[in-house]
């Protein structure tokens, strides 16, 4: 497309909107491998859909040209590798976020990189999106670095992907190809839980199918990839969760004013209504939920609110209120499917940090039992891991905290592991299955708590210091005692 | 009540959310408060997240002494009514080397009267997190940023090693002499912004809005000659246009609009139909290719 062709294709729609879209903000993950056209088909889409000011694309035909990458053709993936190792390098290092709304819906664009040594970033972009849509070159097919981006979008709960074979002007826009990467790719969806999987020929350079209909492929009748994009359901939140909400903060104020601030992760709370802690089973009635705003009769997840109690449950940051009925797990052993991200690998001597929700939990241990091969998608028996890896493991806590599957409830079943020494995220992953210690042991559990500990923790207070020290010596004796069969619990006194 | 759209009551619990996090999870958090619209919000949300306690921190204002005067005013009668605590800095070796946007090109005067600025006002507090109301539609290096965005020793920025933030989960956790840049408006776009401070009903600063004004133009752009301390080039004569602000700064280095809307509405329909970005206003920006980005790695926020 030369310049003068271009100015005339772009009508101009203005951007002025009803204040509320029918439907909800829809979050859009690019992903797949290195060159298959993300950033070019997400730079297309901006430029086609009017989500480009003058000045941009001033700017972008400006550097097109200086740089003649395509010839006469607009570098669209300019509009998103905005950092200046990208551009000098043509690739994409770090996840780039665009915002841009057509008439029928908002949404929030995530572009990522393919490279595999950035694979954490493309997590990073993929943990936040409610869509994914999966490139592959037409020519060369499923890789092995598309397997695991779909993977990595499989692990971090995305439910809906769409396949964009892109490039079909180099492969004479053969539907028979088309047809072949389409089923390919349907075989190897069979390995995770996507609930929606489309697919649409397109190509990126020439619009084909972006936000214009093809020409060059009559044999393709379904939507074009806006289309699609506008019409798609974001996300569905399950009718009659249960309540949960993770306490950020403790909030005092003059006149005894003493509420506890969090964002509800699931399910309504009402005022009136009993609610627990999920650690020391202690409950209470909910008298008032205080936001600047006004005081609300009901929160729902999403919401972030101010709770107020009839009893003060002496918790604080990192517990997690919950309704009475269906409560979390107070877990100090799980077991998880996590992506590493840091280039040093697991290291079972290294200390950890399980950061779930609002808590900090110290990593008692970890081990690993598999890994997923990227060429089978196979799980296969490991006890190592690295760098963008996808790892089976177990770990057991220093102390219990509350946590839920992830597949149920994924806000209060998902985690990072964190490094306790230089504060590095070094894996993100998901709930697969929770205990209570106490819970496998009935009765006979031995509760270690302050009166038991008292000899050992004489000189110890109630400053925050104090009970730390506290919580970590009685984690000390509980890896003794585990270790010589006996079952115990910790009483964090907290 | 107010009535938030659903799009911007999501908006407004996820940067609560932020800032609840950042609250306890640092030592000693800052808000830099740089008094246009995105200030105003940020400010906002600010109290909102710890209502009906006071922000647990104080706001910071980098001042090089060429703001625009009524943004000085606007500031002080912000502060004053909320009954918040304000640090004002400027950079005084800068100050006493006379360092200003007419006599140094806009790259040295903000690297020194901003940045370092800035740098020292964040190391004289001993802040280890500063909050900033920058938004990633805002400009390319920006559209790249975390919103825990981890900086190292001297503030610098290392986009190739940025810390993964997976959901909603936010590790705060700092490394040996790092400290972090928190941005509660990340996923906002300038529409949001506006869309928001009407509703709200927030007050902002009244170049926002079309008056009167003296100004001169100068290669293309309407530069308004807000105090005497304005140089004017041999032939330019100031006079009397009704202008308007997208972005505010340095007078010196921020251009205006000509515009009839006095309203917020009508500043508001005159956003969403521009076919510029706001940057295009900031003369700072263009004065090199990644200047954002050069500007972030030496520690800009
Ligand atoms: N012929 C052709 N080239 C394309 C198409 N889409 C992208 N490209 C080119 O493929 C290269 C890689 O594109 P880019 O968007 O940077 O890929 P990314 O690494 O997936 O983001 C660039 O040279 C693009 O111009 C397409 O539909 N047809
Ligand atoms: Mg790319």
């Amino acid at each position: 497309m030369n310049m003068a062709a271009l100015s005339e294709a772009q009508s101009f729609q203005p951007a002025v909107h009803p204040d509320d879209k029918s439907e909800a903000m829809l979050r859009l993950l690019t992903c797949g491998s290195v060159d298959d056209g993300k950033s070019t088909l997400i730079g297309r889409l901006l430029w086609d859909a009017a989500g480009v000011t003058d000045d941009q694309r001033a700017a972008i035909l400006h550097a097109s040209h200086a740089r003649a990458v395509n010839g006469e053709r607009i570098d669209f993936s300019l509009l998103l590798d905005g950092l200046v190792a990208e551009r000098e390098q043509g690739i994409t290092i770090d996840i780039a976020w665009r915002y841009f709304e057509t008439e029928r819906r908002r949404f929030v664009i995530i572009d990522s990189p393919g490279h595999e040594q950035y694979t954490r970033n493309m997590a990073t972009g993929a943990s936040h999106a409610d869509i994914a849509i999966l490139l592959v070159d037409a020519r060369h097919g499923v890789k092995r670095q598309t397997r695991r981006h779909a993977a990595i979008c499989n692990l971090v709960g995305i439910k809906k992907v769409i396949l964009a074979v892109n490039k079909m002007d180099q492969i004479d826009w053969s539907e028979e190809r088309y047809r072949a990467i389409e089923s390919d790719f349907r075989g190897i969806a069979g390995n995770f839980s996507f609930s929606d999987i489309v697919s649409i020929p397109v190509a990126a350079l020439t619009g084909a199918n972006v936000v214009a209909r093809s020409v060059e492929m009559p044999w393709y009748d379904g939507p074009t990839l806006l289309e699609y994009l506008e019409s798609v359901e974001a996300r569905t939140e399950p009718l009659d969760a249960p309540f949960r909400m993770p306490v950020q903060l403790v909030l005092r104020a003059s006149n005894d004013f003493r509420g506890y601030a969090g964002t509800v992760t699931s399910g309504t709370i009402r005022v009136g209504d009993r609610v627990v802690d999920a650690r020391s089973g202690l409950g209470a009635t909910l008298v008032r939920i205080a936001t600047m705003d006004g005081d609300l009769e009901s929160a729902s997840s999403g919401d972030a609110v101010t709770l107020v109690l009839d009893t003060d449950l002496d918790i604080s940051r990192g517990a997690v209120l919950t309704e009475t009925q269906r409560r979390p797990t107070n877990a100090d052993v799980l077991e998880a499917r996590l992506v590493w991200l840091s280039e040093k690998p697991f290291d079972p001597e290294a200390g950890y940090l399980l950061r779930s929700a609002t808590d900090l939990t110290p990593v008692t241990s970890m081990s690993v039992s598999a890994l997923i091969d990227f060429e089978t998608l196979a799980s296969a028996q490991a006890h190592d891991c690295g760098m963008n890896d996808i790892a089976d493991c177990r770990i057991l806590l220093g102390r219990s905290t509350a946590l839920d599957l992830f597949a149920e409830l994924p806000l209060t079943g998902n985690f990072v592991l964190v490094n306790a020494i230089d504060g590095a995220t070094v894996a993100g992953g998901v709930i697969t299955w929770v205990q209570t210690g106490a819970a496998a042991v009935g009765d006979n559990v031995l509760v270690l708590d302050r009166a038991r500990l008292s000899g050992l923790c004489a000189d110890l207070g109630d400053s925050p210091d104090d009970r730390a020290e506290y919580e970590r010596r009685a984690q000390e004796v509980a890896i003794l005692l585990r270790s010589a069969g006996v079952p115990v619990l910790i009483d964090t006194d907290r | 009540m107010t009535a938030l759209t659903s799009h911007l009551k999501l908006l407004e619990a996820e940067s609560i959310h932020i800032f609840r996090e950042a609250a306890a999870q640092f030592r000693a958090p800052v808000l830099l408060y740089s008094i246009g619209k995105d200030s105003t919000v940020l400010l906002h949300l600010a109290r909102k997240a710890f209502w009906p306690a006071k922000p647990p921190f104080p706001l910071l204002h980098v001042d090089t002494t060429w703001k625009f005067q009524d943004m000085i005013a606007f500031r002080d009668r912000t502060v004053s009514e909320m009954g918040l605590d304000l640090i004002v800095h400027t950079n005084h070796d800068g100050l006493a080397k006379n360092i200003n946007p007419f006599d140094h090109p806009p790259s040295v005067y903000t690297d020194i009267m901003k940045t370092q600025a800035l740098r020292q006002a964040l190391d004289a507090g001993g802040f280890d997190a500063a909050f900033g109301g920058a938004r990633r539609d805002e400009e390319a290096s920006r559209a790249k940023e975390r919103v825990f965005s981890f900086r190292a020793s001297g503030h610098s920025w290392d986009p190739r090693l940025q810390r993964p933030e997976m959901w909603q989960l936010l590790n705060g956790r700092l490394g040996k002499d790092e400290t972090v840049r928190v941005f509660p408006l990340s996923n906002w776009t300038e529409a949001d912004v506006w869309r928001y401070i009407t509703l709200e009903e927030l007050d902002v600063v009244p170049l926002y809005f079309a008056k009167e004004r003296l100004t001169v133009e100068r290669d293309g752009q309407i530069l308004m000659a807000d105090d005497e301390r304005m140089r004017l080039l041999p032939g330019e004569e100031p006079r009397l246009r009704k202008i308007r602000f997208r972005t505010l700064g340095c007078y010196p280095l921020t251009a205006a609009i000509e515009s009839d809307a006095i309203r917020l509405d009508e500043v508001v329909t005159e956003t969403l139909e521009a076919r510029v970005s706001e940057r295009a206003g900031r003369l700072i920006d263009h004065d090199q290719a990644g200047a954002m980005e050069m500007k972030k790695r030496e520690g800009y926020f």
